[in-house]
């Protein structure tokens, strides 16, 4: 008899907080439609500053994988240069602050941008690699690293219209198209031998230093326009 | 030519090229500037200069160091000018000397991955109080030349704690903030506290200065604990005693069992509360303890052990010897009623003993009897003649005993008898001896002692000097084999005209206490005499025949006295065997210095002959073998 009692009021009990509490998801819009909870710009910046640090260290990872199977090179890069060697990006920090918060956010969106397509191609090149030099984890940290890039991409477009919005960011931003600035075929760029095949570790450099001046650019751009207790 | 002869001269002194030099470490504080270290090899005895040269990635020029000084010895500084970031370097240092130079080898460096800050600064550490309880705050600030501010650099920080007499620190990793709170404090402690910082990729600074600060006492809130505490133990302790007390009874007679007194039969408490030791003793007394004359002789008899000791046989008695009197039963019996018996005559102790000797006393068996002729009987000693032998079957003729029981416990305490020729012989009047001895310690006077006669008793008055009466039995006890006796006799009485060299010829003379009678006398019975009785011819003792004890010398020998003789007698033979004569017993010789002059059985009288025993048997057979028989 108490048992059925306990069982019917675990019931109950279950059946109200079901119906009492109940979680709420709010869509973030950027544009600040009507019912959207729009974020903040310092929200904005946390959320893709925080995704540009763990792109940068997911591409270390890779980086370093790959350092290991291959004989610790010499001459990094030997003749070779990156891909988006046509992007001019501040070298130190006078540069970078000289530059201007336009244009920084042009060279973020240009190397963003950049790198899309080799890295989405990197994954498949991985995968068909005949010295399968990969194991599980390298594949689905490519596979994350180009999902990111992505992510990354919009996500700093969608702050600068914000930025743009909120008359923090002028409306002088030459945004130029980063086809005139990279190679068409940016992953044949990486291609070497006679067999054509992709220098992965060469490509994981590139882009592990590419990841770097991403997060860089955009620190110092939240330092710019938010200055606050972080910076 | 100058030149080269001099360094050909200087190759001739021993000197040689530089060793070549390693590039240590490149350090960056700021994301700034950076500096390099390099370590030389040797210099091959002359003066060696180094040089530093990098090239900058997708370029082929090469630039040489522009700064040897401002970072000390043996480095290179690059300067804000001179440093690219995402950049990378190709650095090679070369040392030269007269003789010649050395590369070292390249080093690819990228700024951004070698940035290792400066510890923090103007750290403090304040407390404060939360509701009572303090805390420390711990705040930094970040090194000064690392630029936090415009976001070039991004640090994160931890802080290390310890009190000032502990080893170990506690780390805090305190992420990007600049503040951090430390609970949970000892009251009184002093703390010392540490800060550092690191880039988000790459090497963490050094400790910065240590931070001290003392916890002031909160001594009331610690009270507050302990009163708590004092008052929670004294309600434990309350429960505890209470439930103690009212399970004092069962505890007490868990931990301490109470002793069981004792039960005495007669025994009255009533009458020992009133006091009157009188009524008391006499409640204790029994009537019939110690059993009187009219118990069964038989169960208070104790068999003889006959003991055959040839010479080579001493090897067995070796191995037997630690039976120290043990027995060597040959006869299975199974069961022992046990009255009145000791530990002597338990039926366990001989056939666990006889069990092991079964073996050794077939051999010796054998051998005895063909011994027997052996008039040498120096034995080592005479505890080892005791265990001699046993056998199990009476077919052999030659075989001297049919049944061999012995007392253990009342020979082992006899070691210091040996190399006696007569030892066989005595061994059994010594037996008796102690056995007559005990027997008059604890026998009150006025009482039958017979019941003393217990093997079990035998022990304790050893040495005891009392005179004593050895009466010959007259009734042999039931339990002895009369066909074994007569075969001993026989086997005696062959050896005699032998050649009787001495008494110790026969070795199984014995004689068995029947009784003590009323003035200490023991009354003896002689089991073996050479009264001539054949194999199996059932004869019942007649009368008694006893010999006086006149006393004990020094060296335990008994001095016999021959007094009355009564009737012939001859032992009885063929008595049926009981079936718990389980019994060992030994037969030893006697040490007859001064020969009797009269048999038993001639129921002559002797008087004053002195019969000396080595124990406390006497050898009516030896007696009977005495040119007088």
């Amino acid at each position: 008899m108490p048992k059925s009692v306990y069982i019917s009021f675990a019931v109950l009990t279950l059946v109200y907080m079901e119906l009492s509490m109940r979680v709420v998801t709010a869509p973030i819009c950027a544009y600040g439609q009507a019912g959207c909870h729009a974020p903040s710009l310092a929200d904005l910046f946390e959320r893709v500053i925080q995704q540009s640090s763990r792109m940068h260290g997911i591409s270390s990872d890779l980086h370093s994988e790959l350092e290991q199977y291959f004989f610790p090179r010499k001459n990094v890069l030997g003749k070779h240069k990156c891909h988006t060697y046509g992007i001019l990006t501040p070298d130190d920090k006078e540069n970078a602050q000289r530059l201007g918060r336009e244009q920084l956010t042009d060279v973020i969106l240009s190397l963003l941008a950049a790198w899309s397509d080799p890295l989405s191609q990197l994954h498949r090149s991985m995968s068909q690699d005949q010295n399968q030099n990969f194991n599980d984890h390298s594949y689905s940290k490519a596979l994350e690293i180009s999902d990111m890039v992505h992510e990354l991409r919009e996500g700093v477009a969608i702050m600068a219209e914000k930025m743009k919005l909120l008359g923090v960011l002028g409306n002088t931003m030459g945004y130029i198209s980063p086809e005139s600035l990279v190679p068409s075929s940016a992953f044949t760029f990486y291609k070497q031998g006679e067999l054509n095949s992709v220098d992965h570790h060469d490509l994981l450099y590139c882009f592990r230093r590419d990841s770097n001046k991403v997060k860089n650019y955009l620190q110092i751009l939240k330092c710019t326009i938010l200055p606050g207790l972080d910076c | 030519m100058t030149q080269e002869t001099g360094a050909t001269a200087a190759q001739l002194k021993g000197y040689s090229p530089p060793g070549k030099p390693t590039l240590t470490r490149c350090r960056s504080p700021e994301k700034e500037t950076f500096t390099c270290w390099w370590e030389p090899g040797s210099d091959g005895g002359l003066p060696t200069t180094h040089a530093l040269y990098y090239r900058k990635e997708s370029s082929e020029r090469v630039y040489e160091c522009p700064d040897y000084h401002t970072a000390g010895e043996n480095s290179c500084f690059f300067n804000k000018n001179d440093t690219s970031i995402w950049v990378n370097y190709n650095i090679t240092v070369v040392a030269t000397n007269t003789l010649g130079s050395a590369f070292s080898d390249p080093v690819d460096v990228d700024v951004v991955y070698i940035v290792k800050p400066n510890p923090p600064e103007k750290q403090t550490v304040t407390i404060m109080e939360d509701k009572g309880w303090p805390f420390l705050r711990v705040s930094w600030e970040p090194p000064q030349k690392a630029d936090t501010r415009s976001g070039w650099i991004t640090l994160i920080y931890e802080l290390r704690v310890k009190l000032e007499e502990e080893n170990e620190w506690e780390m805090h990793l305190a992420g990007h903030q600049k503040t951090f709170n430390i609970f949970s404090l000892r009251s009184g402690g002093k703390y010392l506290v540490e800060v550092r910082c690191k880039p988000d990729h790459g090497f963490w600074s050094e400790w910065s200065s240590t931070s001290y600060i003392k916890v002031p006492d909160y001594f009331h809130r610690e009270k507050s604990v302990w009163i708590l505490l004092t008052i929670f133990s004294a309600f434990i302790f309350l429960i505890l005693t209470w439930l103690l007390h009212m399970n004092s009874r069962s505890l007490k007679n868990c931990i301490l069992p109470p002793v069981p007194g004792p039960k005495i039969k007669g025994f009255d408490n009533q009458l020992l509360k009133n006091g009157k030791s009188d009524e008391i003793f006499s409640a204790l007394m029994v009537s019939n303890f110690p059993p009187t004359t009219s118990s069964n002789y038989e169960d208070l008899l104790v068999e003889y052990l006959e003991v055959y000791v040839p010479v080579e046989q001493e090897l067995m008695q070796e191995e037997s010897k630690d039976l120290h009197g043990g027995c060597l039963k040959c006869e299975r019996s199974t069961s022992d009623s046990d009255s009145g018996r000791g530990s002597c005559d338990s039926h366990t102790l001989l056939m666990d003993k006889c069990g092991e000797t079964k073996e050794e006393g077939r051999h010796t068996d054998r051998a005895s009897s063909r011994m027997l002729t052996e008039a040498q009987r120096h034995q080592k000693g005479w505890e080892k003649d005791t265990l001699t032998y046993a056998h199990g079957d009476m077919v052999s003729p030659d075989m001297s005993n049919g049944r061999v029981k012995t007392w253990p416990s009342v020979f082992s305490p006899l070691p210091q008898y040996s190399s006696n020729p007569l030892d066989k012989q005595s061994s059994l009047e010594m037996a008796k001896q102690h056995c007559l001895s005990t027997s008059s310690c604890l026998t009150q006077p006025g009482h039958s002692t017979k019941e003393a006669l217990g093997p079990s008793n035998w022990d304790f008055c050893l040495g005891n000097k009392q005179p004593h009466l050895l009466h010959p039995q007259t009734q042999v006890g039931r339990q002895l084999q009369a066909h074994s006796e007569v075969n001993i006799s026989n086997i005696g009485r062959k050896q005699a005209p032998a050649g009787l060299q001495s008494p110790a010829l026969r070795s199984t003379e014995y004689v068995e206490v029947q009784r003590v009678n009323e003035e200490d006398l023991v009354l003896l019975q002689p089991v073996v005499s050479g009264c001539g009785r054949i194999e199996g011819y059932p004869q019942m003792p007649k009368g008694k025949d006893y010999s006086k004890v006149k006393g004990v010398d020094s060296d335990n020998m008994l001095l016999l006295q021959r007094e009355v003789m009564e009737e012939d007698w001859c032992p009885g033979v063929d008595q049926e065997i009981n079936g718990g004569t389980g019994n060992c017993y030994t037969s030893s010789t006697v040490n007859t210095t001064q020969k009797p002059t009269a048999c038993i059985h001639t129921a002559m009288p002797v008087q004053g002959d002195m019969a000396l025993a080595m124990n406390g048997y006497v050898d009516t057979a030896t007696m009977c073998t005495l040119p007088t028989c």
